[in-house]
């Protein structure tokens, strides 16, 4: 370390190791990268923050003078901490009750997936066996993810949609102005779009109703067919997707298909745990036609999926459909 | 034996182009170069590649959804460079010392501005 020529600094050697280390960006300077500025803060500015913190504070909690405010914060901190660490024992204590990691004679190891794959085809009419366990073994927890993107869906609603009401004139105009300025969508986008979103949309519907025979079923057709329309929104604007999605389009698709989803399956849980005979035919396995309630949730789970990608979209590029 | 070799053909045809590609996008410092040396790759090595597999594979439903995925990115991905490139020139603040661009007037004219007159 101590002789160097000052040519090693150009030796390929010690380049390739600088760059292993991450010591230096070999495209900064390189490509027309441009370095991101550090964030600086001048001594006004950093007062001018404080000052304007503390007094957001005081004007939201007047601690001072209402004294209850004082005392509720206090009592929602003590007891926070309190439902945390009943919280943590109660997680804590399920754990002590559970087998053993890797132990040979764990249910997981044995009779669970033996159950699956013996009687998997015999008791849910689906040829794919993943499918089947979804929608039907663990169909309760399926029902649980279809809701958390309604309520995500929800969420981005309430936090990104235009509120027309409230908006003055000044803001109207700058709406209308920032449409007008948006760039024209590309015609050789538009010629090759016209071609490529029947075929994407087909191939979703085929991966949605081809869930229990083969790889695919809702959630991976639906995103699919969501990406689909962001395409065509994309290509030819939001005047062509109003004429057949609006918000009352995704309300009563999301709507009906989650309640169709919840009453099917609350029917197959009711006579199952009671012991009764189910009403709804297997069909022979392979058939398209097949798999009793599989086929159904499919749909929905696929018409909710659909619905939730385009919204995020159109919530994000516009807020509004 | 003539299936193999033949199929083999295209595949390593389509891994030299793949080799260029990666070449290209490594060695050039401008976005234009390297945008080209991908585009390359995005579509004809990779519908090389394909075809050299659909080959391999016969005449059967899997070579079918082969030649499905051939035609779906021979369209999607050269408009997908397009797109990308029409980015570039939009939005380059340097663009006068780099390329020069031609604006295609429009020569059709809005009716309604007519009738407004």
């Amino acid at each position: 370390m101590s002789k160097l020529r000052p040519s090693h600094e150009k030796k390929r050697e010690v380049r390739f190791s600088e760059w292993m280390d991450g010591s230096v960006d070999p495209y900064l300077g390189n490509l027309e990268l441009k370095p991101q500025e550090l964030q600086k803060e001048s001594r006004q500015q950093f007062e001018e923050r404080i000052r304007d913190y503390a007094q957001l504070n005081a004007d939201l909690y007047d601690t001072e003078k209402n004294k209850g405010v004082k005392a509720f914060n206090l009592i929602y901190k003590i007891s926070s901490v309190i439902w945390i660490l009943l919280l943590i024992g109660v997680m804590l204590l399920t754990v002590s009750y559970l087998p053993p990691n890797g132990g040979a004679d764990n249910p997981a190891n044995n009779e669970v997936t033996e159950r699956y794959i013996e009687k998997g085809l015999q008791e849910t009419g689906a040829v794919n066996i993943v499918t089947g366990m979804i929608l039907d073994y663990r169909a309760f927890d399926t029902f649980g993810e279809s809701n958390v993107l309604f309520i995500a869906t929800i969420t981005v609603l309430i936090l990104l949609r235009k509120n027309k009401k409230m908006h003055n004139e000044f803001d109207m105009k700058d709406d209308t102005d920032e449409e007008k300025y948006e760039p024209k969508s590309d015609s050789i986008l538009q010629t090759v779009a016209k071609v490529l979103v029947p075929v994407i949309l087909v191939f979703g519907i085929y991966v949605i109703l081809n869930g229990h025979l083969g790889p695919g079923g809702g959630f991976s057709g639906g995103a699919i067919m969501g990406a689909g329309l962001i395409l065509y929104c994309m290509t030819f604007g939001f005047e062509k997707t109003e004429r057949f999605f609006t918000e009352n389009t995704y309300k009563w698709v999301c709507f009906t298909a989650l309640t169709v989803y919840c009453l099917s399956k609350a029917y197959s849980f009711y006579t199952g745990a009671n012991g009764l005979h189910s009403h709804i035919p297997l069909g022979t396995p392979g058939a398209i036609l097949s798999s009793g309630l599989i086929f159904v949730l499919n749909i929905c789970v696929g018409m909710v999926v659909t619905c939730t990608m385009y919204t995020f979209y159109a919530m994000f590029r516009k807020g509004e459909f | 034996m003539i299936r193999i070799i033949l199929s083999s053909v295209f595949i390593i045809f389509g891994l030299l182009l793949f080799a260029t590609e990666l070449y290209g996008v490594n060695k050039f410092s401008f976005i234009m170069n390297r945008m080209h040396a991908a585009a390359i790759g995005d579509t004809l090595a990779m519908m090389s590649c394909m075809t050299g597999l659909i080959i391999y594979s016969g005449f059967n439903a899997t070579s079918l959804k082969l030649l499905l995925v051939v035609v779906f990115l021979c369209f999607s991905s050269p408009v997908a460079s397009h797109l990308i490139m029409n980015l570039e020139v939009e939005t380059n603040e340097k663009a006068d010392s780099h390329f020069e661009t031609k604006h295609i007037e429009e020569t059709e004219q809005d009716p309604k501005e007519g009738l407004e007159e």
